[in-house]
């Protein structure tokens, strides 16, 4: 395994050819053991790869590799048996995963939530109740803990009581971004985090959109909240295409930037979210017995309440506004969305600016 | 007669010390001598007296004369001394009869001509005379008016040395500057502002009706142009207007700073003072070698306005804390300790993000974390000393265009008069003016809840993650807002409006 771990530690050489090499001497321990002339005879590799490959060869990795055993990183290489399966059928499957948690379980259905870092509370909201949802009904949510849109529908999946992993786009004993460390200590318990990068590697720009195909490869469908006309999302929602997963983006307000790039996708051939129930349904994943949430806008509310509640919506709206909507004063304006934010039906984003929770 | 004394009195800080003005002659080789602790600008008082002296057509004889201002121990500073050092050597030179300076107190400016110019400071400095027991106070003519308000004291404005002189001597009359007349100025003064000028803006105005009922301090949150600076520069025209004491002691503050104004002395209003968010500590909380009272102390029974709170320096804000707390302000320094009154409503404007349009992400662009290092500008703990925290939202054109007449501040303010009234008889015999003194202890005996608002404050706590800190806030600003309504109980929506008012901690802010 050592060897393994050596091999997939080189920088320099790419993941195709690790594998090629790797079949070839059908051990890595024969990789690691390989002469200059052997490695020329090959005739796949280039100059500068074979150099690269020498230098490793001299190099110490039995402390780097007990250390991350020490931490509690698993690591899985592509030939080994845990290596998920799904994986090994996207194009450019990365050579070793490592992992501190755990893997998916490959029997379970996985659906990645993706979007905006920089959503919407419509976006965030969304992504919190279909990672609730879909966790409930036993699905394991994946995503990459990013801000946003990410992180919202692994807090959602973690509200659920379900699964989420998390593919990251630096070494798995990096917390990225920090302010989603308890998102990141929460998600190791039942699920796990995932990278290809070696632990301790910093995340760096050019690893993201990387990691964006582990993220579509590990999971049976994307859903794409969130999304400007160009954006990191969309990169994964193509190379969830070019994996034969299936995509679906989340409508929103023709007006909203931040819903572009869904209703782009939609145009280009996604499916439509409608619903997180409408969801299940279409993967064929039945929901078991209550798992059915009562919809709280069936909640009796009062009158005033429901006065003010259906004026709310997903864009913030000022106590002001809804003085005018309503025609009450100010003092009961306020006090209604205390009321409701009580009642958690309504949440203030802003001072005084309120957005309704369904 | 060789020798007289005058009474003087010099300013430390806002505190009168009283000084004796000794002037000997006698026999020997002519020299001019002043002794006491002076300051630079007090030597120079020789010159000025001199040339006076003889520009009013008095010779000084070639004698050794010495002059000594007593206390030793106090530093004498400004110019206010010239008049009672020409006149104390005047009177040791026998020009004048003694009996008329006895129990007058002297200040007032020479210039070369003989003319006596105006000084800072002159109210308290003719209150303490007042105090001491002195009968007639003679002071420069432009500063009468400002000394009439002691009642109950003569005030003799004199124009010239020549004049006081001739009235010393009997000679001339001058009629005493009359008091009293400034009790009240009903006519209010040009470009006074009212609250009916605001358009629109209904839940923020609530809120400073809520705010200056209780005495909160305020924190106004919302987009540039916004009017936050508008509304809060008409908050004292809805404050009672002050007591005549009240009124004294926020003239002392403007007077020793030489801010009073020539023709109406008396600060009759509530002071609205604006910080620019440059400002220093010295300039805001007061200083200087003897410190001077600052932007705090000017503010002191009105309003002290920050525009642009997240763009003052943070050491800056930090000083305001204790004056916040205590409602005055200590600067030690290493020749004393100095007290300010410093008891002001707080109004603070800031935006809501770097580029002020958060939530509205048509417009915004700031990541979270750009409004999290934002919000970081300001303290935990200073946040912690406001208690009302509301937005002011964006106008919109059609309320631009209203022209529904609105409440005018006079009507507000008697409402707020009613509710501080009941304030004072609930507080009455405690060390508290209104609900925002309201320590710990004291919220529990006077915020007391009923089993409903029990249960809702419960709920709230953990719901709305909840600090110890809200929490009171919560109580205090619903005391108030259930004041408003009678002063009964608090009931569910006076916590509830509260609730609403809270600020929101950080943490849980801008995500």
């Amino acid at each position: 395994m050592m060897y393994e771990y050596w091999l997939a530690s080189i920088y320099g050489v790419s993941a195709a050819k690790k594998r090629l090499l790797r079949e070839r001497l059908k051990t890595a321990e024969a990789v690691y053991n390989i002469e200059e002339k052997e490695l020329c005879s090959l005739g796949f590799l280039k100059e500068k790869e074979i150099q690269v490959i020498l230098e490793a060869g001299k190099r110490e990795v039995k402390g780097a590799y007990e250390r991350m055993a020490e931490q509690g990183i698993a690591f899985v290489p592509y030939f080994s048996a845990e290596y998920p399966k799904k994986l090994k059928d996207i194009p450019g499957p990365p050579y070793a995963l490592y992992v501190k948690g755990k893997l998916p379980e490959e029997s379970v259905p996985c659906v990645a939530i993706v979007g905006a870092r920089r959503c919407t509370p419509y976006g965030e909201e969304m992504a919190l109740r279909y990672g609730e949802r879909l966790s409930r009904a036993g699905v394991q949510v994946i995503s990459g803990m990013a801000r946003g849109i990410d992180g919202a529908g692994q807090r959602g999946a973690l509200n659920g009581g379900g699964k989420t992993f998390g593919v990251l786009g630096c070494g798995v004993d990096i917390c990225y971004p920090r302010e989603n460390f308890g998102l990141y200590m929460d998600m190791m318990k039942e699920g796990g985090a995932i990278s290809e990068q070696l632990p301790g590697a910093k995340p760096l720009p050019g690893y993201f959109p990387a990691r964006n195909r582990i993220i579509s490869g590990l999971s049976d469908a994307v859903l794409v909240m969130e999304a400007k006309e160009r954006s990191g999302s969309l990169i994964t929602a193509d190379m969830a295409l070019e994996q034969g997963r299936d995509v679906y983006a989340l409508p929103g307000s023709a007006t909203s930037p931040l819903s572009t790039g869904c209703h782009r996708l939609i145009q280009q051939g996604a499916g439509i979210l409608i619903s997180p129930e409408d969801l299940l349904d279409e993967m064929n994943i039945r929901v078991k017995g209550d798992l059915q949430i009562i919809s709280k806008n069936e909640k009796m509310l009062e009158t005033t309440e429901n006065l003010v509640y259906s004026c709310l919506g997903f864009i913030p709206k000022g106590v002001d506004g809804l003085i005018k909507e309503t025609g009450l004063s100010a003092r009961e304006v306020l006090e209604q969305l205390v009321t409701l934010e009580l009642q958690g039906v309504a949440k203030e984003i802003s001072k005084n600016n309120y957005i309704r929770i369904l | 007669m060789s020798f007289s004394t005058i009474m003087s009195a010099a300013i430390e800080g806002l505190h009168v010390e009283p000084v004796h003005v000794e002037t000997d002659i006698s026999s020997g080789l002519p020299v001019f001598h002043m002794v006491g602790y002076l300051s630079s600008e007090v030597k120079e008082a020789s010159e000025r007296v001199r040339t006076a002296v003889h520009n009013s057509g008095i010779q000084i004889p070639a004698k050794k004369i010495i002059i000594n201002l007593a206390p030793a121990t106090v530093r004498k500073r400004g110019a206010s001394f010239d008049l009672p050092i020409a006149l104390s050597l005047l009177s040791a030179l026998g020009e004048l009869e003694a009996k008329k300076l006895k129990r007058t107190l002297v200040i007032g400016e020479l210039s070369l001509d003989g003319r006596i110019r105006e000084v800072k400071g002159v109210l308290p400095m003719v209150m303490e005379a007042k105090r001491m027991g002195c009968v007639r106070c003679l002071l420069p003519k432009g500063n009468a008016p400002e000394g009439a308000l002691a009642e109950g004291i003569e005030i003799i404005g004199t124009e010239s040395l020549r004049q006081a002189v001739d009235y010393l001597k009997g000679e001339a009359d001058i009629l005493p500057e009359e008091g009293g007349v400034w009790e009240r100025y009903d006519t209010p003064l040009p470009g006074m502002v009212d609250f009916s000028d605001i358009q629109g803006q209904e839940s923020v105005k609530r809120a400073v009706e809520v705010a200056v009922c209780g005495g909160h301090n305020l924190l106004l949150i919302g987009p540039p142009g916004s009017g936050k600076s508008m509304i809060a520069r008409r908050i004292p025209t809805i404050l009672p207007p002050p007591s005549h004491d009240e009124s004294l002691e926020i003239t002392k503050i403007y007077s020793v700073l030489g801010l009073v104004d020539k023709d109406r002395p008396l600060m009759s209003g509530r002071p609205f003072r604006s910080v620019h968010h440059t400002v220093t500590k010295a300039a805001l909380i007061g200083g200087g070698l003897i410190p001077a009272p600052g932007e705090i102390s000017l503010a002191h029974g009105g309003v002290l306005f920050l525009d642009e709170l997240t763009e003052f320096r943070k050491s800056v804000l930090e000083v305001l804390r204790q004056p916040l707390e205590e409602r005055k302000i200590h600067i030690n320094r290493a020749h004393g300790n100095y007290v300010f009154p410093s008891n002001f409503i707080l109004a603070a404007a800031m935006n809501p993000c770097p580029c002020g349009n958060y939530p509205d992400f048509s417009k915004c662009n700031c990541t979270p974390w750009q409004i999290r290092q934002y919000l970081d500008r300001i303290s935990q703990p200073f946040l912690d000393r406001i208690d009302i925290c509301v937005e002011a939202p964006k106008l919109q054109y059609e309320e631009i265009r209203e022209s529904v007449p609105k409440e005018t501040s006079a009507v507000i303010r008697r409402r707020v008069e009613a509710v501080r009234s009941i304030q004072q008889k609930r507080y009455e015999g405690q060390d508290i003016l209104n609900n925002a003194m309201l320590g710990v202890r004291q919220i529990d005996e006077f915020c007391r809840l009923g089993k409903e608002e029990e249960f809702l404050m419960k709920q709230a706590f953990t719901s709305l993650n909840l600090t110890a800190r809200t929490y009171h806030k919560i109580l205090k600003v619903a005391r108030t807002i259930a004041d408003m309504d009678g002063g009964g109980q608090i009931r569910l929506p006076h916590l509830k409006e509260a609730i609403g008012y809270r600020t929101v901690d950080k943490k849980y802010w801008g995500r």
